[in-house]
């Protein structure tokens, strides 16, 4: 082969490179499909979130976010989703490394500080309600109750997701099945973290100091 | 499916290459970790700290939200702006958008009519 | 026990609506006693109920639309009817029922007619013209089909055992709130949308995925033909839109069962939020509706013009900038509410705006017909009947954009006739035009001309005879959803309408005729090639009907137009392509999961609607379970041999080679 057509040959492969070599692999569809439907679930929060912005101001006489919330609170429940978080990203690296210990540990973690996470947020619900602070009240506490609580009913749900996982591992194993659930878990988790740190900030923070 | 194609493209939460990286990306999710705790801790103490001019804390605020999405995007989803992602980024930019509209829409829209209608609401 | 459920449920009071549900519930239990003794179950249960291949979920999506728009158009038969002899009477139904009726009307036709009719041509198409085996989650296309069915199911059950919502298609409280609708009727529509809705939602994703990450080697995006753009962008607006709808309807759920405060008129809540929120949905739902039926005439035309479309990548932007402007112009829907003049005037100019992109489209279809050699088959003419209805639609649709304007026509019947305009006038016109297009390919044989040809001409006759004259009245002040009027200037246009009605009808059945006559006379319309109007995409180089794994070998793309030149080539040549080499193909198996899931949305639907909460948490576990039995299976695929595979091409390719010899390349 001359020169030249060598060099015709390489830049034609460069020219190719981004061109399209088919149909991928599972693991990034089954990523990417799961990416595109937490999209569509970060949309129902920020529904959601307009429903509190709307409504913030709506207390109906009621307490108002300056009466109600304990941030104190907020900032240990805000550490515990954290650190669940962190250790739900061990446990995909457990994973990855097929160490069935390290993942079952993880996810336990993961489990703990989820349960933690829930248990303050329920504390607080109720606190609120025996305060006649229920959702019932004002349009204000209406979507507050709602926003909050589509969260926490996703975490409740994770946490099904969660023992689902374990168990699966458990009688299956590290299958490449199974690894691309992991990984669905693992966004939905990291997720619901994120759709945290936009509640603690536009619902608890600018609630109390606005 | 073919190796070139692996290199282009990444699943969301995959980090491009795990194995290549010191601790097998124990590192990554820690750094995150602490930059995530560090935000947090900032958006907390701040507002009783005075440091921050009062009518400028909101945007303080939103700025250390939107920081502290975009680190837990980066280190524990691993969506980055690589060649390998960049269909995910696309889809977060699309989906951030929506999100932004329909927020920001909706705030406006009502705001407007609130103070065209004189609801009742706003007056107390 | 049972909740809220009693006898005083099921209507035996008012004769038209049991006489209808006994008819229907008869009918259904006629079909199904027949499907039994012929012993048919089997094979039903085998190859469609649980089939996970994108044809058979299309081809299901696009018969239970017709079902339902059928079912739909008697409802607009009764309100036609109704306003015809309501002058200064109170006609025939009384108001509670009339309520219903055209309720039903728009919540049937919108999400179970339109919708899955799109969805079921996006769900057959897609895959082929992007040259691959299926989508990327076939399980998941089977729940999503099922979960639209046990929505439609919900609505329709609402015919006999209890009401349906009283409150028009969408349910704008307060009226739609406890104090103003204590019945079933909106907890009906509520549930059943829901439920419909988390199918559609996945169908988003579905769709998205394999647009963006399945694709045949070498189909790069601007390769795509413009379906699978216009696919692309409609899922990309599902997946951005509908959970806001899912979020607006939890809600109104939350205000009627728990007592919340969102749109309430007392207690801080606020019922404009409601219009704010549903347009926010509602207006990319109709880019949804109409974005895959613009794909299907990116098709047609370009096919019986003999011509590449002209203006791809124009075609391609202006897709794309609709599927972004969508999301920014809801507020045109409620100029009314008083947001003042600078959001109206910011909305109504994005609402112009959103006509240019529409109008870049129109014009590319003309020149593809231009300098072409145009073929006026029937899929042809709902084409270029869609071209002129759809431009008279656009323009009154700009019209009620500029907010002046709208304050005046603001829900009159003049709107009516609008959004008719462009939904019939474009999405169903899209909807039979892909219908006729791609039936061969779905069957094996052609729809008869003859009768397709008057059918298409009744029914575009029909609907101009219809809907026309509800301009008129919108302008002379007549408002939408009247029981009953007293203004005799309204009377004779009425009177016309109601004959359009006629002319619909008899089209609706000149079309059923041509089913039947296609089924009867399939041999002398079969398509032996696969390739029965000389097409240029990738769906037409395989067999009609298309095997399981769609391709024997996936296409390698290297052109826009890529099957159009391979054809051209093998015609001036007489020789086919080289045979590839044939191997072993594992292809998804078939899951009873989309249809059990089903059946427990259903019942849990069911359940919350009429308070029944135990059932609810029954049916809640058995949802779960039926999830955890399909991530338990340890075997997704079965293979089907290269022989086989072999066996099928080799067909193929005869019947190609014979065709070859008649071709005449262009």
């Amino acid at each position: 082969m001359s020169a030249t057509a060598a060099a015709h040959a390489a830049s034609h492969s460069v020219a190719r490179m981004p061109s399209h070599t088919g149909p991928a692999n599972k693991r990034i569809v089954t990523g990417y499909g799961f990416w595109i439907f937490l999209l569509s679930d970060f949309v129902i929060f920020a529904s959601l979130f307009a429903a509190f912005a709307v409504l913030v101001h709506n207390t109906n006489g009621g307490p108002g976010p300056h009466e109600l919330f304990d941030l104190k609170s907020v900032a240990v429940e805000t550490g515990a989703l954290l650190l669940s978080t962190y250790a739900c990203g061990l446990a995909s690296i457990a994973a990855h490394r097929r160490s069935a210990i390290g993942f079952y540990l993880a996810m336990l973690v993961t489990a703990i500080f989820g349960a933690v996470f829930l248990g303050l947020e329920i504390n607080e619900f109720y606190g609120f309600i025996d305060k006649g602070a229920g959702p019932q009240r004002s349009g204000f506490l209406s979507a507050f109750f709602t926003l909050v609580g589509c969260h926490g009913l996703h975490v409740s749900l994770g946490m099904l997701w969660l023992f689902t996982m374990i168990a699966q591992v458990f009688a299956k194993g590290f299958r490449d099945d199974i690894q691309r659930r992991i990984l669905c878990f693992s966004l939905f988790w990291h997720a619901l973290d994120i759709i945290w740190v936009g509640i603690f900030t536009a619902v608890y923070l600018y609630g109390v100091y606005l | 499916m073919s190796d070139a194609r692996q290199i282009l493209e990444t699943a969301p939460g995959d980090e491009a290459d795990v194995e290549h990286e010191f601790g097998g990306g124990v590192m990554g999710y820690t750094v995150g970790l602490g930059l995530a705790a560090l935000l947090t801790a900032t958006a907390f103490v701040l507002p009783a700290l005075n440091l921050v001019w009062p009518p400028s804390l909101p945007i303080a605020l939103g700025v250390l939200a939107i920081a502290q999405m975009g680190v837990h995007v980066v280190f524990f989803l691993h969506v980055t702006t690589g060649p390998d992602n960049v269909n995910n980024v696309l889809a977060l930019a699309f989906g951030a958008l929506i999100v932004f509209l329909i927020i920001g829409g909706s705030v406006w829209i009502m705001h407007a009519m609130n103070a065209n209608m004189m609801n009742p609401a706003m007056h107390m | 026990m049972l909740g809220k459920l009693t006898w005083d449920a099921i209507p035996f009071d008012q004769p038209i609506p049991l006489a209808a549900g006994a008819v229907v519930a008869l009918a259904v239990l006629a079909v199904l006693i027949y499907i039994t003794v012929k012993g048919w179950v089997p094979y039903l249960w085998r190859e469609w109920i649980t089939s996970v291949d994108h044809k058979r979920i299309g081809v299901m999506y696009v018969a239970l639309a017709i079902l339902m728009l059928m079912r739909g158009f008697i409802d607009a038969v009764m309100m036609r009817t109704q306003q015809a002899v309501a002058f200064r009477s109170n006609g025939y139904l009384p108001p509670e029922h009339f309520n219903q009726i055209f309720s039903a009307h728009g919540t049937i036709m919108i999400f179970f007619g339109a919708m899955p009719f799109m969805i079921g041509l996006m769900n057959f198409v897609v895959p082929l013209q992007l040259g691959v085996r299926d989508v990327a989650f076939p399980t998941l296309n089977s729940v999503s089909f099922w979960l639209t069915a046990s929505g439609a199911l919900l609505v329709n059950l609402s015919l006999v055992v209890g009401e349906f919502s009283r409150t028009g298609w969408l349910p704008f409280p307060p009226l739609s709130e406890m104090t103003y609708s204590p019945g079933v009727g909106v907890d009906y529509y509520c549930w059943a949308l829901q439920i419909s809705g988390v199918g559609t939602v996945l169908t988003g994703v579905n769709f998205v995925t394999t647009i963006l990450k399945i694709r045949a080697p070498g189909m790069t995006y601007m390769r795509m033909p413009i379906f699978c753009w216009t696919a692309l962008a409609a899922n990309l607006l599902i997946v951005a839109a509908f959970p806001v709808l899912t979020a607006t309807l939890a809600m109104l759920l939350l205000d009627r069962y728990l007592g919340f405060h969102f749109f309430t008129n007392t207690g801080g809540g606020n019922m404009m939020m409601f219009m704010n929120l549903i347009w926010a949905w509602g207006h990319p739902e109709v880019y949804i509706l109409i974005l895959p039926a613009f794909g299907v005439f990116s098709c047609v035309v370009p096919t019986f013009s003999g011509k590449p479309v002209f203006g791809y990548r124009s075609m391609v932007m202006a897709t794309m900038a609709i599927c972004l402007i969508a999301f920014m112009v809801w507020l045109h829907h409620f100029f009314t509410m008083g947001a003042g003049g600078d959001v109206n005037a910011i909305f109504g100019t994005m609402s112009a705006i959103i006509a240019v992109p529409t109008g870049v489209k129109i014009f590319n279809w003309l020149f593809t017909m231009y300098g072409g050699r145009v073929r006026f088959t029937v899929p042809m003419i709902w084409s270029v009947a869609f071209m002129i209805t759809f431009t008279v639609g656009g323009l009154t649709g700009v019209l009620l954009a500029v907010p002046p304007a709208d304050f005046m026509l603001h829900n009159s019947m003049f709107l009516v006739a609008h959004f008719h305009n462009v939904i019939v006038g474009g999405t169903v016109f899209g909807a039979l035009a892909g219908m006729t297009y791609w039936f061969p390919k779905a069957f094996g044989f052609r729809l008869h001309e003859g009768w397709g040809r008057w059918s298409a001409y009744f029914t575009i006759a029909g609907f101009y005879v219809v809907f026309m004259p509800l301009y008129v009245v919108g302008l002379e002040g007549m408002t939408r959803r009247l029981q009953h009027y007293d203004v005799g200037a309204w009377r004779p246009w009425m009177m016309v309408s109601v004959f359009g009605v006629l002319l619909a009808l008899v089209g609706i059945v000149l079309e059923i005729v041509t089913i039947y006559v296609s089924i009867r006379d399939r041999e002398s319309l079969r398509d032996e090639v696969g390739d029965p109007w000389d097409g240029r995409t990738l769906e037409w180089s395989t067999a009609s009907p298309p095997p399981e794994y769609n391709f024997a070998v996936l296409p390698h793309v290297d052109h826009e137009e890529y099957y159009w030149r391979i054809k051209q080539a093998a015609a001036r040549s007489e020789t086919l392509p080289e045979e590839p080499h044939y191997v072993d193909i594992e292809m998804p198996r078939n899951s009873a999961t989309g249809f059990v899931a089903a059946f427990f949305a259903t019942v849990m639907g069911f359940a919350l609607i009429w308070h029944i909460w135990w059932m609810v948490g029954v049916a809640f576990v058995g949802a779960y379970a039926t999830f955890v039995a399909f991530a338990w299976r340890d075997h997704e695929e079965h293979v089907i041999p290269a022989e086989t595979v072999a066996r099928n091409d080799h067909a193929r390719r005869a019947a190609r080679a014979k065709a070859l010899k008649a071709y005449s390349p262009r």
